[in-house]
């Protein structure tokens, strides 16, 4: 008896490598973006100096969820980089002048994760695309798997929605400065490893501001005071005469 | 005995029932959106917020699109297949006009929704609509439509999560029900203020409606935009 046929193609029912919280932050001058260095493989912390924020031309592109996916979306990117350079007649759209800037790469992403949940097989991410728009004004704006997208002054995927936004939506200004800017997302990637069970102290930075586009090496947030405080060292519980737990 | 014996089988299958993971292609997004039409005016009202479960997204994202200058679509639901069906009806209005060589008329474009929702009838746009504007006699309409494209022309519309408390209202105050007093005409800015007053009550009880209300007036001379700011609760 011959063994069932495995259907060649399946679809994605859940992400298994995946990475956490990518946080995204316009200032006075551009865009800075943060996440952290890990995979996780579930519970368990799979990889841990895997850069997340990635350069594509112009724009920096930075992801949460299944990482496979993300490596696919970066292959069709630069794929579709190339192709522009390589056979246009007319001058390429990736030159200075004319330019496929972050909001044009933002709606192509959109259109290609749309296109993949409209045959129940998503790219399961969440992307943050940073750069400018098409008028030339810093740009920061999310595509989720089902093609949702948003644009806005700070955005934050994943576990970011729940323990960042809040401290962003407080804290911003439009006239923040990159030192400024820097803290405050330092600051809610700390939040971040302190209370995401899939995060780590190890992140990365990248910039988009004056016409250049950089992603820092990672380096490890300092978090050493933090674990002294007193809710670390003796439970509350324990200071009640009734011995409660 | 018997009974004891009955309810332990049942605890059994439960938990041995399997668990199915399934992709939902959809998400609700929320938010309101209403129209009204006078004589010479069309007043259509959205709020602005964008929400996905307990998660507040964003609170300046449109829910209206202006698909000529006479005509917007205001879209709840999920925003996704609404921005997919922006583009769908762009590009359509757009092939219209090339063809024609004059822009879409409101009772067209009405249609053109109609079987563009109905041409996704088996796996939908996630669209809930309500097209406003000015028709080729200059008198303002308004057509509501479900996801499917079941569509009809009528006096005003609401349609989204606040939904519920948005239309009664209008019952009252613009269709005159259980009024014994005779149907006053309105002018553009009363309609503008009545909605205001709407979307207050909805942000107060609906969860995912609030920030701030779009209001356009769509008139033969063109659109008009104003802002209201609402509770961020």
């Amino acid at each position: 008896m011959l063994p069932a046929a495995v259907p060649s193609r399946q679809h994605t029912v859940q992400p298994m490598v995946t990475g956490t919280s990518v946080l995204g932050i316009v200032y006075d001058k551009g865009v800075l973006l943060a996440a952290d260095t890990l995979l996780s493989y579930g519970s368990m912390a799979k990889a841990q100096n895997i850069p997340r924020l990635h350069v594509v031309e112009n724009t920096v592109i930075g992801a949460s969820g299944e990482y496979s996916d993300f490596q696919r979306i970066l292959e069709i990117l630069k794929a579709k980089a190339l192709e522009e350079t390589t056979t246009s007649v007319m001058d390429s759209l990736y030159t200075e002048e004319s330019g496929m800037t972050a909001e044009n790469t933002w709606n192509y992403l959109r259109m290609l994760l749309y296109s993949r949940r409209s045959k129940f097989n998503p790219f399961w991410n969440e992307l943050l695309v940073a750069g400018k728009d098409l008028k030339g004004k810093p740009f920061l704006g999310s595509v989720d798997k089902i093609g949702t997208t948003v644009r806005d002054n700070f955005i934050a995927t994943g576990f970011g929605a729940y323990l960042a936004m809040p401290l962003l939506r407080e804290k911003w200004r439009p006239d923040l400065t990159e030192g400024e800017a820097r803290a405050l997302l330092e600051d809610c990637m700390k939040i971040l490893f302190f209370r995401d069970c899939r995060a780590s102290p190890r992140i990365q930075l990248a910039k988009c501001a004056y016409d250049e586009v950089l992603v820092s090496e990672p380096y490890e947030l300092d978090t050493a005071a933090a674990w002294q405080a007193e809710a670390y060292r003796q439970s509350v519980g324990e200071l009640e005469d009734d011995g409660g737990w | 005995m018997g009974t004891l014996m009955a309810s332990t089988e049942a605890s059994v299958e439960a938990t041995s029932k399997p668990i199915e993971h399934r992709f939902s292609p959809y998400d609700f997004n929320g938010g309101t959106v209403a129209a009204v039409a006078g004589p010479d005016y069309v007043v259509v009202a959205a709020d602005t917020r964008l929400s996905s479960g307990y998660e507040i997204k964003s609170r300046h994202v449109t829910k209206l699109h202006a698909l000529t200058n006479q005509c917007i679509l205001a879209s709840a639901g999920c925003k996704t297949d609404v921005d997919q069906l922006r583009s769908v009806l762009d590009i359509r209005g757009k092939m219209y006009q090339h063809n024609h060589r004059k822009p879409m008329q409101t009772p067209s474009v009405a249609q053109m929704l109609s079987v563009t929702l109905y041409g996704k009838r088996f796996f939908p746009y996630y669209a809930f609509n309500v097209l406003a504007g000015m028709d080729a006699a200059g008198v303002g309409a308004v057509y509501s439509y479900d996801a499917i494209g079941s569509f009809e022309r009528t006096g005003y519309s609401a349609a989204g999560s606040g939904q519920a408390y948005v239309i009664p209202f209008l019952d009252n105050v613009i269709g005159n029900r259980n009024r014994l007093e005779e149907k006053p005409v309105l002018a553009a800015q009363e309609v503008v203020e009545l909605l205001k007053d709407a979307f207050l009550s909805a942000g107060e009880r609906d969860i995912y409606t609030g920030d701030q209300v779009e209001i356009m007036v769509v008139t033969k001379d063109g659109i008009q935009t104003q802002t209201f700011a609402l509770k961020a609760d």
